[in-house]
């Protein structure tokens, strides 16, 4: 385990980073605070990330440690380290400007979050572990080759335990679905680069003959930003529907695959489902289940510049 | 004089203080669907037994509980009010070591039980001797400054919510009430029944409208429903009994970016710490009334220095959460005496007290 701990002085601020090794993050916690002259208080611990191969392995048992320890918050941000701890902390440690807040920031809605990255706290993984219908995901972080840290989109969690990868765009559409906001998103397409404004979702869930069928809507408001050629608004908005639907149906299939219900689709069928049903939800029907996705585009407007009708 | 908002506003605060803690997980085990059927069901309950109290009382009107049973013989009343005396002595252990325990869980870790106990009865105590007007003024001022943070608290609570998790609003299991004999249910009642019987045991001079306090205990309806939904619908039912305290569990998960504190949990608990502290010494004064009733030699403040002993004393022995937990399981029996005897007798001897009134007249 590694703890990166802001030392601020008058006038500028050291990062120190703390190494440890040991069973269980209590006995680790209580081998550091032997060894330093502080006390280690983690009330306002941040961020944890785990290394990868430990996701994989299972976190039902940390996460549970956090829920139960008074001092750690439960809104606490969950992320996943792509490789090894080390480079990254020491990625860290050699660019800590802003006195040693950038993960923190990088999450942060006020501060440098993007649509593409997913944010999961503790208590959502504490609650999909334990949930029928839902499993979540978590952001994967990797050092970057410029900037401190880089996204390598998200890791799939079912039952606590990393199965797969979704990537960055299939993360905006996670983000979506949860309802975080997607403003300010930019889709780069063939013909177009377009900005996200403003998005709304409307989903109905039905049971037909024992399968599982769902409708979704997606309302979203663009602006233009950049064309390439000239393309007409309708070839516009159908190049974003295609580009969305397809990835929608990537993600699904492959989260299908897994049985890890990530975008909580199961909560929909909550009342057409018997609690046994329901219990069996990411079995016998969450795999078959038909999702019908279609995209409702409206150009706000076209910047500065007209397009050709 | 009309106190009726007075006596009211101690209504509310006492019932406030008893609802967010234990009340949410008692009502999440007894039941896995539909909980709002037991919420109701025990607030009808309640609001059938307030009803009833208050009528009881409104015929008899210039007595108190204690007048009332001793006019009938001093056998009769020593008899009636022993078991309510032990119930008010098991209440204040109970209360008192039970929110110690929360305080050292949610935010004071490091400080030992027994000076969060010894602050809690000191408060209480001193509150409770300045009397009861005092009390009530100080219900005043408390509600004054608490209900704000608490309504903030309650909305923004809301933020994590998924209301799907609402659904399915029936079962089998529900809609048999098979969950009405369940422990968790019987024991969940703690919250509805603790916090009225202060209405018989107030002086005549502080007089109130029995009606008004009727209606208004209808508005604590949603406090109840919040105080169960809202861990509900942030974490679904399988998650949400996994927690001690459920509501606690859900606020610490709102996140607000503009508040100046970093976990609102400590807003809430520390106001309804406040209110925990006015019921308590609410307890407290009830028992010192029976107290110097039963021993007459006994004056104020040696009254409640014995009590506070006693009370402290037996907290100290309790050494952890299931004896506390089973000290409630055993003040089951206690309590719906006190709920269920105390305010029928009272309707009964109101009753005949008015049939006897016109004869004498």
């Amino acid at each position: 385990m590694l703890l990166v701990v802001p030392n601020p002085n008058p006038g500028q601020t050291n990062v120190n980073i703390i190494t440890q090794s040991g069973i269980t993050i209590n006995e680790i916690l209580d081998k550091i605070d032997r060894n330093m002259e502080k006390k280690v208080d983690l009330l306002h611990l941040k961020v944890i990330i785990f290394e990868r191969s430990v996701a994989e392995k299972g976190l039902s048992q940390s996460i549970e440690s956090f829920m139960r320890a008074r001092d750690i918050s439960d809104k606490t941000f969950a992320a996943i380290s792509d490789g090894p701890l080390e480079p990254l902390f020491d990625k860290l440690q050699s660019a800590s400007e802003s006195s040693g807040t950038e993960t923190y920031d990088y999450f942060e809605k006020n501060a440098g979050w993007s649509p593409e990255v997913v944010q999961t706290r503790i208590w959502e993984v504490f609650r999909s572990m334990n949930s029928f219908t839902r499993d979540d995901v978590i952001p994967i972080v990797k050092p970057g080759l410029s900037t401190t840290i880089e996204s390598a989109g998200s890791a799939v969690i079912r039952n606590g335990k990393m199965v797969g990868v979704i990537d960055s765009e299939e993360s905006l559409l996670y983000n979506l679905f949860k309802g975080a906001g997607t403003q300010g998103k930019i889709e780069v397409m063939d013909h177009a680069t377009v900005k996200i404004v403003a998005d709304r979702l409307n989903r109905s869930s039905a049971m037909q003959k024992g399968r599982a069928i769902m409708k979704g809507k997606l309302r979203l408001k663009v602006t233009v930003l950049e064309t390439v050629g000239s393309p007409t608004e309708a070839q516009i908005k159908s190049e974003i529907d295609e580009q969305l639907s397809a990835h929608f149906e990537a993600m699904l299939e492959a989260a299908q695959a897994k049985e890890a219900d990530i975008l909580g689709l199961g909560q929909y069928f909550r009342d057409k489902l018997s609690r046994d049903d329901l219990r069996q939800w990411r079995t016998k029907y969450y795999p078959f289940m038909k999702f019908e996705f279609k995209v409702h585009v409206i150009i706000q407007d076209e910047g500065l510049l007209k397009t050709n009708n | 004089m009309d106190k009726s908002r007075q006596t009211i506003v101690m209504f509310w605060i006492t019932h406030i203080g008893l609802i967010f803690f234990l009340y949410p997980a008692d009502i999440i085990d007894s039941l896995s669907v539909g909980h709002w059927c037991a919420v109701l069901l025990g607030f009808s309950i309640h609001i059938a037994l307030v009803a009833v109290y208050t009528k009881g009382l409104s015929y008899c009107a210039p007595q108190n509980v204690i007048d009332l049973f001793q006019s009938v013989g001093r056998v009769f009343a020593f008899a009636m009010l022993l078991p309510l005396t032990l119930y008010l002595f098991l209440l204040m252990i109970i209360t008192v070591r039970a929110y110690a325990e929360i305080v050292t869980v949610v935010f004071l870790g490091n400080t030992p039980l027994w000076t969060i106990m010894l602050l809690f009865l000191a408060v209480s105590a001193f509150i409770c001797l300045l009397g009861i007007e005092s009390l009530f003024r100080t219900g005043m001022l408390v509600m004054l400054l608490f209900f704000p943070f608490l309504i903030l608290v309650v909305v923004l609570s809301f933020q994590n919510a998924d209301w799907h998790y609402m659904l399915p609003l029936m079962d089998r299991d529900t809609a048999t009430f098979a969950y009405v004999l369940r422990r968790p249910f019987l024991k969940s009642m703690f919250a509805f029944i603790g916090g009225f019987l202060f209405l018989g045991f107030i002086p005549s001079r502080i007089s109130f409208q029995g009606r008004k306090i009727v209606l208004s205990s209808l508005g604590l309806i949603p406090f109840f429903l919040v105080s169960v939904y809202v861990p509900l619908l942030t974490f679904g039912e399988n998650t949400a009994s996994k927690f001690p305290f459920p509501y606690i569990a859900a606020v610490d998960t709102v996140d607000v970016s503009w508040l100046m504190f970093d976990r609102v949990t400590m807003f809430f608990m520390i106001s309804m710490l406040c209110f925990v502290i006015l019921f308590l010494s609410l307890a407290m004064w009830m028992a010192l009334l029976l107290l110097k009733r039963g021993i007459p030699a006994l004056n104020d403040p040696s009254a409640s220095l014995l009590l506070i002993a006693i009370v402290y004393s037996v907290c100290l022995l309790v050494p952890n959460w299931s004896a506390v937990e089973r000290l409630m399981w055993w003040n089951t029996f206690p309590r719906y005496y006190a709920a269920f005897v105390i305010p029928l007798v009272v309707y009964a001897l109101g009753m005949r007290h008015r049939r006897k009134e016109p004869v004498r007249a």
